[in-house]
């Protein structure tokens, strides 16, 4: 009589896993949206972000997803991190006060020039707006846009080009968000936002973000302003 | 007697592993400085050259075992050291990739990267600095002639390298060098049969070939201006050039733009324009033809031509020449272009004909090649503008640039570019607005006191300034502005969407009608800075932000020590910027090094008896000759910076005098048998002391003399303190030979190690007190080095 087919132990050890896989990804992803949850409490809230569409999308858009894979872990850290390049995905923190800035939502016709990882773009995207997204660098831009549509948010559009001409065919913009911060202010770029429109650069170094520039534009006068997301020493000054 | 002892092989062979380490050092030094910044490359040097203490601390625990070998093992270790400054930068390349310095601040990771890459570059310096200990130590009898050798071999390697970085790319020269050593140990090796030796000068001439062949460079950290500028599409290195004074890179992409602060009003075409790097970081991008429009006319940096047409312009640090191209544009008649980079003139002429090369061909504009500094200082004209190079960067640099010299911004400068200027005169100068301020701050507080020692009893009369989104220009005038142009300035301004800062009769209003602040600060902070508020704000803003001299031209380090714990405790993690990564990176490297040291010192202690005074002199003597050779050279070669017009003529000149005088200071001991060491040590305090005294009066006496001159009479003032300096050791280690033979290899070690913490320290101590009190703390470790010897003193 012929035995019955006997799986090798190591066929069950495979198949425990193929099952329980699925399981401990959930178990990972639901420990990452508890930290995302705390991330918004304790790095954006507490900070003075209040617009609900901006705080519902940090909550939604799955950080880590947009790291590289060295750095996921600290993904929802508070801090920029390194996506290679010489480009940063953002401090939480500043990505959330970026978008604040621009009130974005549906119906908002919205420029970004830096696409870097696409978290910011996927972060307006979920507010409901328009979204248009420029990155120079070829290879960030391929896995930006592969990202993106993995994660339902193929509706951002974007291009792999010199982010200093804009979008010329889809202007005028409703804001401008420039992430990849440059010496100057493309003219380009001033053209393309609609009257009434603000465009938001941040200022600092790789890893640090000093202060934020916001131009505004009515008419024909342009004018900027500084917002300080960070508070600085108070100088004592002498009475 | 060993076969190697015939002759003076083992002096040549000294000589030789001396130069091609010396040479090694200098590469290195760009290497990383061009693929990471500066103060990490001295970081991880100074680590590296931790080998020479190792080499003391593995020949002090090993010395009988070693000596007993000697003849096998020095050629051994000579085709380790060429396979090591061969193949070690291929090596981290292999197996790390290099490291990234700006990483370090966020991924703990590389940090241990870092580590491997000091640790894999100290293995040409131990190789080397075991063969040069083992020599030392088998030999103190000859120990004056051995001395001699090896620092002759480091005083030509300074040049030799120097020599080799003008001429090859610096990643070409470790095989060079790794060949001087294979010559070496060929010396030790004629007419000798030692396979092992033999295999390895194989094995070393091979990685020699393949590396000369094949280059191995280290990756640009992604952070550097070259490795960004070079990802962009289409990034093409169109020239590229060895240089001793920095390598230079000119890149053009069709992307690559630059028209830094330039006014949001500003419609017309930003065109491509090539860029030039020196080290891997911007200098600037070529200027505009001359038949277009130039942005840099909308940039607050236009400030000094809306007031008027200037007819002669100076250009301190002409640089890419944008800022000469805008003076000839706006109608100077006659510009001189000081620059301290020759060869970048050169590159950028031969790789931009249509734009640089016009420049430099146009009879109106004067080129001159030396240190801007020292051109002001020998300068006898008089200008109508003079134009300073721009201060910061866009968003800052995160302190990274916090231990460059900047000499242009002293207040010895300053006056004397204010001395400059015709009677209706302007000076002008740009500095990008940093948060919290500091740079704005300190350039106004230079220039109000620079007016103050003119005799100008209202500054605010004679000192303007116009802010843009990011940049803040300053020009100051021999004569108190008119209202006319008051009038001008406030076009000028309104034309560009600029807002006035500093302007006679100036309404608050004005200061934020195009470009608003967050808060009043900035705008608090200069107008304190005229009155009498100012010296209540030195002392109690919470960066320095006093002018700086010449004695301590470091205008870009603001931080102050007392205020670290309250930055870390306000701030944590996002204090980092303010803390300046150049400055603390420095004193880390020296933390790390007096760790690294001590334990390499102690070590030893294991195996030698450590009794009482006998230990501590020989700690005290070594350690301070180690460390008051460095403070005296490295001071030197500041002082003779400015003296010679050129930081590379004057380090090839101080290192090279100094080393080939030592030499033949070490070479007297051996003829001079009667010689004492307590006496000489004293004697070189005392010419230090001399120097430190009469040095800054006698080369500002003589600062007018031509070139020639000048490198001649500093040969002969380094002369008879650089030939007394060479004495003490020698002397002190024959010496130690006759008493404690077993402590000769620690000594050696001691001498080593305080010599690369010395060296690290340095730094730190000429950014607190100053590279005059340096020297004068130079002569003060010689003089420990006395102090140590003094109750023996009937002995020697």
């Amino acid at each position: 009589m012929r035995k019955p087919p006997v799986l090798p132990y190591r066929a069950y050890v495979l198949l425990l896993c193929l099952v329980l896989l699925p399981v401990c990804d959930a178990r990972a992803e639901s420990d990452r949206a508890t930290e995302r949850m705390a991330m918004v409490r304790e790095q954006i809230v507490s900070r003075g972000v209040k617009d609900p569409a901006t705080l519902a999308a940090m909550r939604a858009i799955p950080r880590h997803r947009f790291v590289p894979g060295s750095q996921a872990a600290s993904a929802y850290d508070d801090r920029p991190l390194p996506i290679g390049h010489g480009q940063t995905i953002s401090q939480p923190f500043i990505v959330a006060y970026m978008t604040e800035l621009i009130r974005p939502g549906p119906g908002r016709k919205i420029l970004e020039i830096g696409t870097g990882s696409g978290y910011q773009a996927a972060i307006l995207a979920a507010t409901g707006a328009e979204v248009y997204s420029i990155e120079i660098i070829t290879e960030l831009a391929t896995d930006a846009v592969a990202r993106l549509r993995e994660l339902g948010y193929g509706a951002v559009q974007t291009r792999a080009a010199d982010g200093y001409h804009g979008w010329a065919e889809q202007a005028p913009f409703d804001a401008i968000i420039v992430t990849a911060a440059s010496e100057f202010i493309p003219p380009p770029l001033i053209e393309q936002l609609k009257d009434g429109g603000v465009m938001v650069i941040p200022v600092g170094s790789p890893f640090f973000v000093q202060t934020l520039m916001l131009v505004q534009k009515r008419g024909n006068a342009v004018t900027s302003a500084n917002l300080m997301p960070v508070r600085f020493v108070p100088f004592r000054r002498a009475e | 007697m060993s076969v190697t002892d015939r002759g003076y092989r083992r002096h040549l062979a000294l000589a030789l592993v001396s130069c091609s380490l010396l040479t090694f050092q200098l590469a290195l030094l760009q290497i990383i400085a061009t693929s990471q910044w500066h103060h990490f490359a001295a970081f991880v040097i100074s680590i590296a050259l931790l080998g020479f203490g190792v080499a003391g601390t593995l020949l002090a625990l090993a010395r009988d075992w070693m000596m007993a070998r000697q003849d096998q093992l020095l050629p051994l270790l000579l085709c380790a050291c060429a396979m090591a400054l061969a193949g070690a930068l291929w090596l981290i390349r292999a197996l790390f990739g290099g490291f990234d310095s700006l990483l370090l601040f966020v991924d703990p990771a590389e940090l241990l990267r870092l580590v491997a890459v000091a640790c894999l570059l100290l293995l040409p310096f131990l190789c080397g600095a075991l063969v040069i200990g083992l020599v030392f130590t088998a030999g103190t009898e000859k120990i004056g002639s051995y001395y001699f050798a090896n620092m002759l071999g480091s005083g030509i390697g300074c040049p030799l390298g120097l020599a080799g970085l003008s001429l090859l790319l610096p990643e070409q020269l470790p095989p060079l060098c790794a060949l001087l050593t294979l010559a070496a140990a060929g010396l030790l090796l004629a007419g000798e049969r030692r396979r092992a030796a033999h295999a390895g000068m194989l094995l070393g001439l091979a990685l020699a070939a393949i590396t000369l062949l094949q280059p191995a460079q280290l990756p640009l950290s992604q952070y550097k201006d070259l490795s960004r500028v070079l990802d962009l599409p289409g990034a093409t290195i169109i020239a590229q050039r060895a240089a001793a004074a920095g390598q230079v890179h000119v890149v053009a992409a069709p992307g690559l733009r630059s028209a830094a602060g330039i006014s949001l009003n500003w419609s017309g075409p930003l065109p491509s324009a090539a860029a030039a790097f020196v080290n891997g970081d911007m200098v600037g991008s070529l200027p505009p033809r001359p038949d277009s429009s130039n942005p840099r006319d909308a940039t607050t940096s236009a400030l000094p031509y809306a007031l008027g047409k200037p007819h002669a312009v100076l250009v301190l640090e002409a640089g890419t020449g944008d800022a000469v191209a805008q003076a000839r544009a706006q109608g100077a008649a006659t510009v001189v272009a000081v620059t301290s980079h020759g060869p970048l003139s050169e590159v950028l002429a031969a790789s931009a004909p249509e734009s640089f090369g016009r420049l430099l061909t146009d009879p109106g504009v004067d080129w001159q090649t030396s240190a801007p500094r020292t051109w002001l200082a020998r300068d006898r004209e008089s200008y109508d503008l003079v134009i300073l190079p721009e201060v910061g960067g866009f968003g800052g640099n995160a302190g990274l640039f916090a231990l460059h010299e900047q000499p242009l911004l002293t207040r010895e400068a300053l006056h004397e570019a204010w001395r400059k200027l015709t009677v209706k005169g302007l000076l002008a100068v740009t500095t990008w607005v940093d948060y919290p301020v500091r740079s704005p701050a300190r350039l106004l507080a230079s220039l109000v006191e620079m007016l103050d020692q003119a005799g100008v009893s209202d500054p605010a009369a004679h000192l303007v300034a116009v802010r843009s989104w990011g940049t803040i220009t300053f020009c100051v005038k021999r004569t108190p502005f008119t209202a006319e142009d008051v009038g001008r300035i406030r076009t000028f301004a309104t034309r560009w969407a600029f807002d006035p800062a500093l302007l006679p009769g100036l309404r608050a209003a004005e200061r934020q009608s195009y470009n608003r602040l967050q808060d009043d600060a900035l705008l608090t902070l200069l107008d304190a800075l005229f009155d009498e508020r100012r010296k209540a704000l030195y002392k109690d803003y919470p960066f320095n932000i006093r002018p700086v001299s010449d004695d301590r031209p470091f205008f870009a380090q603001f931080l102050r020590w007392d205020q670290l714990e309250t930055m870390i405790a306000l701030y944590g993690q996002r204090a980092l910027p303010f803390l300046e990564s150049g400055l603390l990176v420095a004193g880390l490297a020296a933390l790390v090094l007096v760790f690294l040291a001590a334990l390499l010192i102690l070590l030893p202690l294991v195996r030698l008896p450590f009794k009482g005074q006998r230990g501590w002199r020989t700690l005290l003597y070594f350690g301070g000759l180690g460390i008051g050779y460095m403070w005296t050279e490295l001071a030197l070669i500041h002082r003779f910076t400015f003296y010679l017009g050129q930081p590379v003529y004057s380090a090839a000149l101080v290192v090279g005098v100094m080393l080939t005088c030592s030499a033949i200071g070490s070479a007297l001991t051996g003829r001079l048998a009667k010689l004492r060491t307590g006496l000489w040590a004293t004697m070189v305090a005392a010419a230090l002391l001399l120097l430190a005294l009469l040095l800054g009066p006698l080369l500002q006496a003589t600062l007018q003399l031509p070139l020639p001159g000048r490198v001649a009479l500093a040969m002969l003032v380094l002369l008879p303190a650089a030939v007394m300096m060479g004495m003490p050791f020698p002397l002190g280690l024959r010496l130690l030979n006759r008493e404690h033979p077993a402590q000769v290899p620690w000594a050696w070690g001691i001498n080593g190690c305080c010599s690369v913490v010395g060296a690290a320290i340095a730094t730190l101590l000429a950014v607190e007190v100053g590279y005059s009190l340096l020297l004068v703390l130079g002569a003060g470790a010689y003089l420990v080095a006395v102090l140590s010897c003094t109750s023996r003193a009937a002995q020697l």
